[in-house]
Formats: structure tokens, sequence, C-alpha cells
């Protein structure tokens, strides 16, 4: 019965280093899950003849990652509520899980920036890739060139506080989002705790 | 109804993603390496044959992703409508595994050849997905 009033306790009042290793842990593991699903599909359509699909490797990552990334806030939630106490309000869950979205695209993006010291030439590789499958699309001429142009500015154009400016807030929300259906899932309520 | 300031703050974050989606029709600019679609290029394929056009320009993500976005608006503003309708009850998830189910079945349905999905039908499907994971969490903000 302590230990249940000392989680309660725990739940009611908001402590960051109590939260720090769900989203560390599971920001950790889904950016790297994300970064090697990345990578597969990249050197994917880096290596392959260009087919004039819309549908190249590279589209595709980005759908597989959102499935596979989605889930983290949720995850997060379930690990909080395991290890350091089962009671959790939603606004807390809420902010787990956008923190953990972000801690996914700040892990992703450092790992993505240090790749680039294994393979210096991964991003140019990859826009060539891109360029060629887009080149061998039948598209009208000037439609495919400006295609072409945006799709190269918009992969060259990509820093490192850019990428994290503009690649947060989508994923937090929704990582925020399952992190709340988490909270209804996995922590009790208030009206649960028996003495 | 609890929590009104996170259910406020959702509320003008999802209203905001769906207007982003919409893409540069309407934010100006042309589609292809529009900041619109940088902002959803990590959670959406943004194949151009499978993503409607709104006001002459592509929008910013594929129909079924927007289907999603817009069913989780639509689930976010029914919240406060449906009070005793949730509370302690089982029907929200059901019905969320039953739309994860459709998509399964649809994206399989499609892999394998056995019929052709559409805009339409991608953006229908995706519609109750995204409000039934609103919804499944509505009873949290009811105060009884």
């Amino acid at each position: 019965m302590e230990m249940e009033e000392v989680n309660q306790e725990q739940g009611n009042s908001f402590s960051f280093s109590a939260y720090w290793p769900s989203i560390a842990i599971v920001g950790a593991i889904f950016s790297l899950i994300s970064f090697v699903i990345g990578l597969y599909f990249g050197y994917q359509q880096i290596n392959s003849e260009p087919t004039g699909s819309f549908i190249s490797p590279i589209m595709i990552s980005s759908g597989v990652i959102c499935l596979a990334t989605a889930f983290a806030g949720m995850l997060a939630v379930w690990h909080y509520t395991k290890e350091v106490s089962p009671f959790m309000k939603l606004g807390q869950g809420a902010l787990v899980g956008f923190l953990t979205g972000a801690a996914i695209v700040i892990f992703s993006t450092v790992l993505n920036e240090l790749w680039l010291l294994i393979d210096p030439e991964y991003t140019e590789k990859l826009i060539e890739a891109t360029i060629a499958n887009v080149e061998a699309m039948d598209l009208p001429a000037d439609a495919r060139d400006d295609m072409v142009d945006a799709m190269a500015q918009s992969m060259r154009d990509q820093s490192f506080l850019r990428q994290l400016f503009i690649g947060i807030p989508v994923p937090g929300l929704l990582n925020m989002g399952t992190a709340m259906i988490g909270v209804k899932l996995f922590a009790k309520k208030e009206d649960e705790i028996s003495f | 109804m609890k929590y009104k300031l996170l259910y406020t703050g959702v509320l003008i974050a999802l209203s905001l993603m769906v207007l982003f989606s919409l893409g540069s029709g309407i934010w100006g600019g042309e589609a292809g390496g529009h900041w619109t679609e940088q902002l959803f290029r990590g959670v959406c394929h943004q194949i151009p044959d499978r993503t409607f056009v709104f006001m002459g320009e592509l929008m910013a993500v594929n129909t079924r992703c927007f289907g999603i976005f817009l069913g989780l608006l639509t689930g976010w503003g029914l919240i406060p409508l449906l009070k005793n309708r949730v509370f302690k009850k089982k029907w929200p998830l059901a019905c969320l595994l039953f739309a994860g189910l459709l998509q399964i079945i649809d994206y399989s349905g499609n892999l394998f050849l056995l019929w052709e999905n559409t805009n339409s039908s991608r953006f229908l499907l995706g519609l109750p997905l995204g409000m039934f994971s609103s919804i499944v969490i509505a009873d949290l903000f009811q105060s009884t």
C-alpha cells in the first residue's frame, strides 16, 4: 500500500528526471530502427536502375518509417508505467509522447550525419539516383525539369538545424496521440487505486 | 470536461496540421520542395499519383494520410459532444481496431493484386482510422 502511495505521488507531480529514461530509451531504439530502414531503402534506390515509377524505394521508406515510429509514444508510456510508476495523467503522457517523437528525430538526424562520415557521398548518390528515376518518368519535359530542380534543392538544403526544426512537429504530434492512447491503455487512473 | 488546455492545444495543432497538409495550393508557391511537403516528408511517401490536387497544386500528403489527419481532427472535435456515450464504453476501441484492420485488408488486397484501391478509397478508409484514434481517448476528457 505504501508503494502505491509513493507511485501515486510520482504520478501527480511531474518530474522530468522520472520521464527521461523512457523517452531516451524508446527514442533511441526507434531512431535506430528508422535510421536502418531509411538507409536500407536509400541504398536500394542508389543501387537500382531508374524505373520511372513514382513508387520508388525512397518514397516507400517514409511511409514505412512513419508506421514504425508512430507507436513510439505509446511504447514510452508503457515503459514508464512498467518501470517507474503505473500512474500517469493525460497531459504528462502527451508531453512524453511529443518528446519521444522529438527524440527520434534528433537521434536519427545525428545518426544520418554520422553516416556521412562513413559514406560522405551518400546524399549526392541518393540525389542522383532520385533524379535519374524522375528523368525516366513519362512526364512533360517542363514538369519533369521543375520536379528535378525542386527535389534536388530540397534534398541539398538540409542543414542539421533545419532538419530538426521542420522534422519534429508532425512526428511529435503523432506520437503525442499514440502516447495519449497509451495512457488510456496502460496507466492507472486515480479512481482505480485500491486501499 | 477535464484537461481543457490540453484539449484546446491539440485542437489547434491538429487544425494546423490539416491546413498545412493541403499543401502549396493554399499557402502559395508550387508543389515540389514546398515547405509544407518538407514538413510531412518524414511521415508520408507523398507519391504524386496518390495525392489529391487542391487549388491547382498537389497536396503535401497522400490521400490516405490526409484522410487520417482529417479524421483525427474530426474525432477530436467530437470529443466534447460524446460525453456519456464513451465513458467506460468499449465500442471506440473496437471501432479503432476494425478501422486498423480495414487498412491492412485494403493494403494487402492492393499489394496482392486482388483489387486496385483508388485515391477516394484510400481517403475514405483513412478517415475512420484517424477519427477513432481521437475518439478512443474521449472518455479521459469526461468529468464524470
